[in-house]
């Protein structure tokens, strides 16, 4: 059992929901200023973690 | 893009602004979506259901203290969460009327308030709405002694709708709820449009019973709502089962009648209690909402011809529009005929205006950023004058 790796894709569609949401607040243009393409660039460098943690976990 | 064999991924909210008038209050928060990802299967809520075994007394996911919340939060002593508001009207007709009762409801009534009633086998009978499309407490009272008089009995229960469906105009509920306590007939509000979006407080406003919908106007997944109600009421709306079984001798606890024992057992329910939250808090926001309706009814009041048919200046962020006399008369001219307006709205990253509609039509602003409100007026006026029509 790798409760690690199931965090770990819990928290990354976590965090694609948070950027699913920026594209809504931001639609139909999605013209991001710089306080939200800090949140989308937080959140990218935030899933990249998780799924390097699930890489680790299951793929290596 | 399929999410499954056969079914699209659905992205309207991502790649528009959507004013559909029944899908903005119902549009989920982040959270809600959070938690739909991970109680999307069956009974996921129930993992911890322990005794009594009732939804309402689960703790963790804390959905004992969401159903006290919920009263709270509505200013009623008791609250269940219910399959959208129709099941709450359900409900409470079911307890409260006999075959043959009369029921009042106004002529804004929603259709399910009139299903419920013909459910239970009672008689709907509409307070005519006045010239204004306003319920006033003097109509209701002029029906109640009228249905009095027709029935030779007083009506079991009025409904009344806070906000009505067709206009978006808000109703002197308190007015009405007195008058029918003159007369002792609970009074239903039906808050479809108003719990979740605006200040809801059910004794202020008189209220035996306040139903909400969770889909419509709590950022919940349907099919999701809310029925509360005072301490009097409690008891007979929430009775708990007496059936036994002649065979197994087999009895059934606290089960409650109305809500067949329990209601919403996974992603409904806790997509309410996850965006709860940030519903309670947005309806401190509620000026800014209807400043928003304001401004985009005001754009389209600029083209010339178009009548605003719901209250002006406007009380609500849903509105009745006449377009008869401006995008229709494009419409019989232009070759994509009524289409072209959702049609050129659409280019513009607008949905949810129905697709042919040019003549009375609803539309929606709920929920929107301040950017996306200007870019809805200032869409409309581009396509009016694109088709030839004086803006004033």
């Amino acid at each position: 059992m790798s409760k690690r790796a199931v965090d770990a894709v819990f928290q990354a569609l976590f965090i694609l929901s948070d950027l699913r949401f920026l594209l809504r607040e931001t639609a139909p243009q999605h013209d991001f200023d710089e306080a939200q393409k800090k949140r989308a660039a937080t959140s990218l460098e935030k899933v990249k973690r998780q799924i390097a943690i699930i890489e680790e976990e299951l793929v290596q | 893009m399929k999410c499954a064999v056969d079914i699209e991924a659905r992205d309207v909210e991502e790649m528009y602004i959507n004013i559909d008038p029944i899908q903005a209050g119902g549009r989920l928060t982040a959270d809600a979506m959070k938690a739909a990802i991970s109680f999307g299967d069956g009974y996921s809520v129930c993992d911890n259901c322990r005794n009594p075994p009732r939804l309402d007394y689960i703790q963790k996911p804390p959905i004992a203290q969401f159903h006290a919340d919920l009263a709270t939060w509505l200013n009623m002593d008791t609250a269940r969460v219910v399959p959208g508001a129709r099941r709450g009207f359900q409900a409470v007709a079911s307890t409260y009327v006999e075959k043959g009762d009369p029921v009042i409801v106004t002529s804004l009534a929603h259709y399910t308030e009139f299903m419920a009633i013909e459910a239970a086998g009672g008689i709907p009978r509409e307070i005519p709405k006045d010239a204004k499309n306003h319920i006033t407490p003097d109509a209701a009272a002029e029906k109640i002694e009228a249905v009095i008089r027709e029935f030779s009995r007083t009506p079991p229960l009025l409904f009344v709708d806070h906000v009505d469906y067709q206009f978006g105009n808000v109703h002197d509920v308190a007015g009405i709820a007195k008058v029918a306590h003159q007369y002792d007939i609970p009074v239903l509000v039906n808050g479809a449009y108003t719990v979740g979006i605006m200040p809801v407080d059910g004794k202020a406003l008189g209220a035996d019973f306040v139903v909400g919908s969770g889909h419509k106007s709590m950022a919940a997944p349907a099919p999701s709502g809310v029925l509360a109600t005072t301490k009097e009421h409690a008891g007979r709306v929430f009775r708990t089962t007496q059936a036994k079984g002649d065979v197994t001798g087999r009895t059934f606890g606290l089960k409650e009648i109305e809500m067949m024992g329990c209601t919403l057992m996974g992603v409904t329910v806790v997509g309410m209690m996850a965006s709860f939250p940030r519903v309670r808090e947005r309806v401190q926001h509620w000026e800014t909402e209807v400043a928003h309706s304001q401004a985009v009814v005001d754009a389209l009041l600029s083209i010339e011809g178009t009548k605003v048919l719901s209250d002006y200046p406007r009380q609500h962020s849903l509105t009745r529009i006449d377009t008869r006399e401006s995008f229709d008369t494009v419409a019989q001219r232009h070759k994509k005929r009524g289409f072209f307006l959702s049609s050129d709205l659409k280019k513009r990253g607008i949905t949810g205006v129905i697709p042919g509609s040019t003549k009375v039509w609803k539309f929606n602003t709920f929920g929107l950023t301040d950017k996306q409100i200007r870019h809805v007026g200032e869409s409309f006026i581009e396509v009016a004058r694109e088709n030839g029509l004086n803006i004033v």
